[in-house]
């Protein structure tokens, strides 16, 4: 099976008895989806049964996934609703430091790359680990809508649909987190 | 100080601003160092997030391949297919007439009651009638040729006489 198909290409093959497709679809979606459950939960092994209730939910009924819309947006729908069900079963949201509680490893243990880009070389461990701090001191609501936007890579309009917000809300809480972000990341340099 | 552009700047740093926009915010940024540090704060953060190359456990992905087996072999065996329902229902029919015509299968008191029964009955009746007339003419001839018999040996004893 091709690899070029579209998303709702493979979820018909899927409907229509190729479970590979469903293969594909995963490897295709996989890294922001999991990137997404883990930064919002701050936890592996949590992001880990997320990410599996998320397509399983497309397995066990792929009509759910209306085809008019894009699956990348419901894969996040979904994704973020399951996010939220573990908060309020956790009774915490993405309160878990990314370095871990005393000691025990944390998801930006999880996150590193075993080699190190051209990104992390300049910005370096330190580095990573003020923007991983600068980024947990945004407001829920500003965290959700930067996560959303960096993971789904859906436009600000898109965003606002699946949040049910005005797009003007959307982009004011973006505005104020990279207003905070530079104004933490800037405190750290001096 | 708020310039104004923070909502502008955000459309511009994820390339959703239009070619006006963008040009107003590229000739705004020489002149504004707060948005200047947070485009370069919002670059520091999405780099960081780009670096994230974890991916869920080999468990889990095999975990949902497998259920996506096992549902797409759930939906093949409660598939519907017309042209099988037609063809089985055809065949099932024809088997039943075969089974009704066999004389096998159905009650005593069904066959009695059943048109079969009573068109079998009038081609025995037929039959018994087509008897009875054979063996009716049978007798009448007899009779006849015993009566001829009687006349020729009576009319023997005549001349004898």
């Amino acid at each position: 099976m091709s690899e070029e198909l579209s998303d709702s290409e493979l979820v018909a093959a899927f409907k229509g008895g190729d479970a590979e497709a469903l293969g594909l679809l995963m490897e295709r979606h996989k890294a922001a989806v999991y990137g997404y459950l883990l930064r919002l939960t701050g936890r592996a092994d949590a992001a880990d049964d997320l990410f599996q209730e998320v397509f399983l939910k497309l397995v066990k009924n792929p009509s759910a996934y209306g085809e008019r819309e894009k699956l990348k947006a419901w894969l996040f729908t979904v994704a973020r609703n399951a996010a939220m069900d573990y908060f309020r079963k956790e009774g915490s949201r993405g309160e878990v430091p990314l370095e871990g509680y005393d000691g025990q490893p944390g998801p930006a243990d999880f996150m590193a790359s075993a080699e190190p880009g051209p990104a992390e070389a300049f910005y370096g461990k330190a580095r990573g680990a003020r923007i991983d701090a600068a980024l947990a001191a945004l407001s829920e609501d500003q965290r959700e809508v930067f996560y959303l936007r960096h993971y789904s890579e859906l436009s600000f309009r898109e965003i606002a649909e699946q949040l049910s917000l005005p797009i003007g809300t959307v982009l004011a809480r973006m505005s104020r987190a990279a207003a905070l972000l530079r104004k933490n990341l800037e405190k750290d340099q001096q | 100080m708020n310039c104004g552009y923070g909502e502008k700047l955000i459309l511009y740093f994820y390339g959703e601003a239009v070619e006006s926009l963008k040009a107003d915010v590229e000739g705004h940024l020489s002149g504004c160092a707060v948005c200047r540090g947070e485009l370069a704060a919002l670059k520091a953060a999405e780099s960081r997030l780009n670096l994230s190359a974890a991916g869920p456990s080999a468990a889990v992905l095999e975990a949902v391949m497998s259920a996506a087996r096992a549902a797409v072999t759930g939906r093949r065996g409660f598939s519907f297919n017309w042209g099988e329902a037609l063809l089985s229902g055809a065949l099932a029919s024809l088997m039943a007439v075969g089974f009704i015509f066999s004389g096998r299968g159905a009650p005593a008191d069904l066959a009695w009651n059943s048109g079969v029964d009573s068109g079998l009955d009038s081609v025995e009746y037929s039959m018994y009638q087509a008897q009875s007339d054979m063996a009716s003419v049978s007798s009448d001839w007899e009779y006849k040729y015993s009566a001829l018999e009687d006349e020729g040996l009576r009319a023997g004893i005549q001349d004898e006489g």
